[in-house]
């Protein structure tokens, strides 16, 4: 998994663990604004992702111990930072069943490529960000995971507590959301044979 | 729908099928088929424009998603930015305080409790040079007991070995190993022989050592009834109905008996608890009761000290050096060569009394002192209080904030140190019957087995390290009892930092309800039995063997290239 815009450094990390005020300091600065952007395209609101980025950075200073230095820090970083948005999002009380009720019924038949090309020609990348916010908690959480954080389907079913069969599906399932909120309509999402 | 699990049909494979459905053109734009389906895919967009298109779309779509989310859009709020800085600052000023608060508590704990109890103990001839070798008196109590301390101390270094090993498990290997580890080497060592002393034991139901018979070695006896009217070169551990010494003991005497009446000579100490106790002969150091009333006669000659734990006190013979009472009344009309504490109902002080010393008294009723009594100073007196604070009094409130911080500290040590165990205690205690339950049975339960314990020299080392972890646990499970109110008011959460604050409320909660007058000591009393059950309940399911668990790993698909589309 990488990290966009993040250089991993090990030093940096070495000191912090060992009490180094300066490197966590360095850590954080280097960090911070890629969490906060994390942050700010999982949960709904500005002032929830500046928040979040605040206890997540906390939780890692508490957790810097428990890093496995043979592994990436930027990885484990956004493990930390996944699994402290989805807790906020779960603590909302997210109706699970209402979402898997939604996977369920939304179809999975052949969309119209020319329509679905014609959708991406004319977004940007402004509007996308903006659509992502109409979306559904776990839609919203699986594409962030996967476009930002660039996490496996494994990684994203073990942080989102569904099978790794079934994070195809998840994914699908958000980018017919996204579409249809691009849209306006559910016409492409619905989709038909050519 | 495709299934999921097996996005590729039998029919994906087949060249004459209308169209790829869209999870699998997905799952293969994402590189997440293996690579017999990739194949199959691959071969059928070769041939199928609309496939093709569709999958050219679909990353498209997903390189238009990439590039919405990685776009540096919203630079680090001016909030976030000063965050860290801030952030140090303010935990530097948190920790301060509290290690102020706490560094005070312990001052007032060293200056209020440990400090004068260290002196009255090196008073009574419990001196030493470590806390530890004075909680176990150092060279009193036993002619082995200086074997007895090193193996204590290398045990109790192996314990904090052991302990450390567990803490840092992650680094050394799996924390039964470490546990083990440690278990085994205190067998081991608790195994190895002590070195035998020279001593001779008489077990009948009447003991007496006559006039002319001379002891080599220390004595143990037991017997209803026992005399020593001759010689012991060394030390006399007796117990029995009555003991009575009219004869020499060179070392010192350690009885437990009814009635313990010394008319002879000894040379060392004497340590007892006996429900009375006579002095008529002389005691060539200090004298250290615990029991009922002690006589000490008008003949009587105590070199050192007398310290007393019980009965009534009487001294109308020679005291070298202080006297300490608390219990019963206490009179004095003969001579004492130091001060004289006293904390009981009564102190009188006849008309032929000397005390050369202060006098320092603890009671509900001024002294009676007769006009004759020649003393060093006036008697400094002290109206005794029943369990009653003064809460006009500043003072009061501030060691309370004091030794609320102290409380917290600890928890705070604890709850880093140990945040699974910690969190396994919290969640115990969210189980109230049995917390309450357990605490019930198991704090007096180990008390009574520490106590059990301490009775033979193999078990007393058991004996008190027991009673020690009760005493930690207790102050433990206070600390569990805090967490469990402060979830219970905040909501659960097994985050560290969250549950300490949780924990510091709960404790200033309970500080505050436990200096309510008279409900206080039940809420405390409460608090202990629930939080130590709760410790007890976490410990017994640490120790409880777990089932093996089956781990199960998925096994990546192979990734297979894109194909030029």
């Amino acid at each position: 998994m990488n990290v966009p815009g993040v250089t991993e450094t090990t030093e940096a990390v070495a000191r912090a663990r060992a009490g180094d005020n300066e490197a966590w300091g360095q850590l954080y600065k280097e960090y911070a604004p890629a969490i906060f952007r994390f942050c700010r395209r999982a949960l709904p609101t500005r002032e929830d992702a500046e928040d979040a980025t605040m206890e997540i950075f906390m939780k890692l200073r508490d957790k810097l111990s428990q890093y496995d230095e043979t592994r990436s820090f930027s990885a484990w970083l956004y493990r930390v930072a996944a699994n402290h948005c989805w807790d906020i999002l779960r603590r909302r009380k997210i109706r699970q069943d209402k979402e898997t009720e939604d996977v369920e019924t939304v179809p999975l038949e052949h969309p119209d490529p020319n329509q679905l090309d014609k959708l991406i020609e004319q977004r940007t990348s402004e509007e996308v960000r903006e659509a992502l916010h109409k979306l559904g908690p776990r839609a919203r959480m699986a594409l962030v995971l996967r476009y930002y954080s660039d996490m496996s389907y494994d990684e994203i079913a073990d942080e989102l507590g569904v099978r790794r069969a079934f994070v195809g599906v998840v994914l699908l399932r958000a980018r017919h959301e996204l579409r249809q909120a691009l849209e306006g309509t559910a016409a492409l999402a619905a989709g038909g044979t050519p | 729908m495709s299934d999921p699990a097996n996005p590729v049909s039998p029919a994906g494979a087949d060249r004459t099928m209308d169209h790829l459905d869209e999870i699998t053109c997905l799952m293969y734009a994402e590189r997440q088929l293996d690579r017999d389906r990739a194949q199959a895919v691959s071969a059928h967009a070769q041939e199928c424009a609309a496939c093709r298109t569709l999958l050219r779309a679909l990353e498209r779509e997903s390189r238009l998603l990439t590039r919405a989310m990685l776009e540096e859009d919203e630079p680090l709020p001016a909030r976030l930015a000063q965050f860290h800085a801030r952030s140090q600052h303010s935990f530097q000023w948190i920790w301060g305080l509290i290690f102020g608060l706490a560094a005070t508590g312990l001052y007032a704990l060293y200056t209020s409790f440990i400090e004068p109890w260290m002196s009255r103990l090196e008073q009574a001839g419990l001196g030493g040079t470590s806390l530890l070798s004075v909680l176990i008196s150092q060279g009193a109590f036993w002619k082995g007991w200086q074997s007895v301390i090193t193996l204590v101390e290398i045990l109790a270094m192996l314990i904090v070995a052991g302990f450390a090993a567990v803490i840092f498990r992650r680094r050394i290997g799996r924390r039964g190993s470490a546990l083990a580890l440690v278990l085994t080497s205190m067998c081991a060592l608790l195994g190895l022989p002590s070195p035998a002393a020279a001593t001779e034991f008489r077990h009948e139901d009447r003991v007496t050592i006559g006039a002319d018979e001379v002891i080599h070695s220390d004595l143990f006896v037991a017997g209803g009834r026992v005399r020593i009217e001759g010689t012991i070169e060394g030390d006399l551990i007796a117990a029995g109905g009555e003991i009575d010494v009219t004869g020499h003991v060179t070392g010192d005497v350690l009885s437990s008996s009814g009635t313990l009446i010394v008319s002879g000579q000894v040379d060392g100490n004497i340590r007892s608890y006996a429900g009375n106790m006579t002095i008529r002969g002389k005691i060539g150091h200090n004298v250290l009761i615990a029991g009922g009333d002690v006589n000490v006669d008008r003949d009587a000659v105590v070199t050192g000290s007398v310290t007393t734990f019980g009965g009534h006190l009487t001294v109308d013979g020679q005291v070298g050096r202080d006297v300490l009472a608390g219990g019963g009344a206490v009179s004095i009309a003969g001579t004492l060569g130091g001060g004289l504490k006293v904390r009981s109902g009564e102190l009188n002080i006849s008309s032929g009394a000397t005390v050369k010393g202060p006098v320092d008294f603890v009671g509900d009723h001024p002294p009676d002192v007769a006009s004759g009594a020649k003393l060093a100073s006036p008697v400094h007196f002290e109206k005794m209080k029943h369990g009653e604070d003064d809460y006009r009094n500043a003072r009061y409130y501030m060691w309370r904030v004091i030794w609320c911080a102290a409380y917290i500290l600890f928890g705070l040590v604890l709850f880093k140190v140990m945040p699974e165990f910690s969190g396994e205690c919290v969640g115990m205690a969210e189980r109230y019957g049995p917390s309450l339950g357990v605490g019930l049975l198991s704090i007096p339960g180990v008390f009574v087995g520490s106590v059990i314990a301490c009775v033979t020299i193999v078990g007393l080392f058991i004996g008190v390290s027991t009673l020690f972890l009760l005493w930690a646990g207790i102050y433990f499970g206070l600390v569990v009892a805090a967490a469990a109110i402060g979830q219970w008011l905040l909501g659960r959460t097994r985050e560290s930092w969250p549950l300490i604050g949780r924990m510091a409320l709960g404790m200033v909660l309970m500080r505050v309800a436990f200096a309510i007058p008279k409900v206080g000591g039940w809420v405390k009393l409460g608090a202990v039995i629930w939080g130590a059950g709760a410790v007890a309940l976490a410990v017994y399911s640490r120790l409880q063997p777990k089932l093996p668990t089956i781990q199960t790993t998925t096994v990546q698909p192979a990734p297979v290239a894109t194909p030029a589309l």
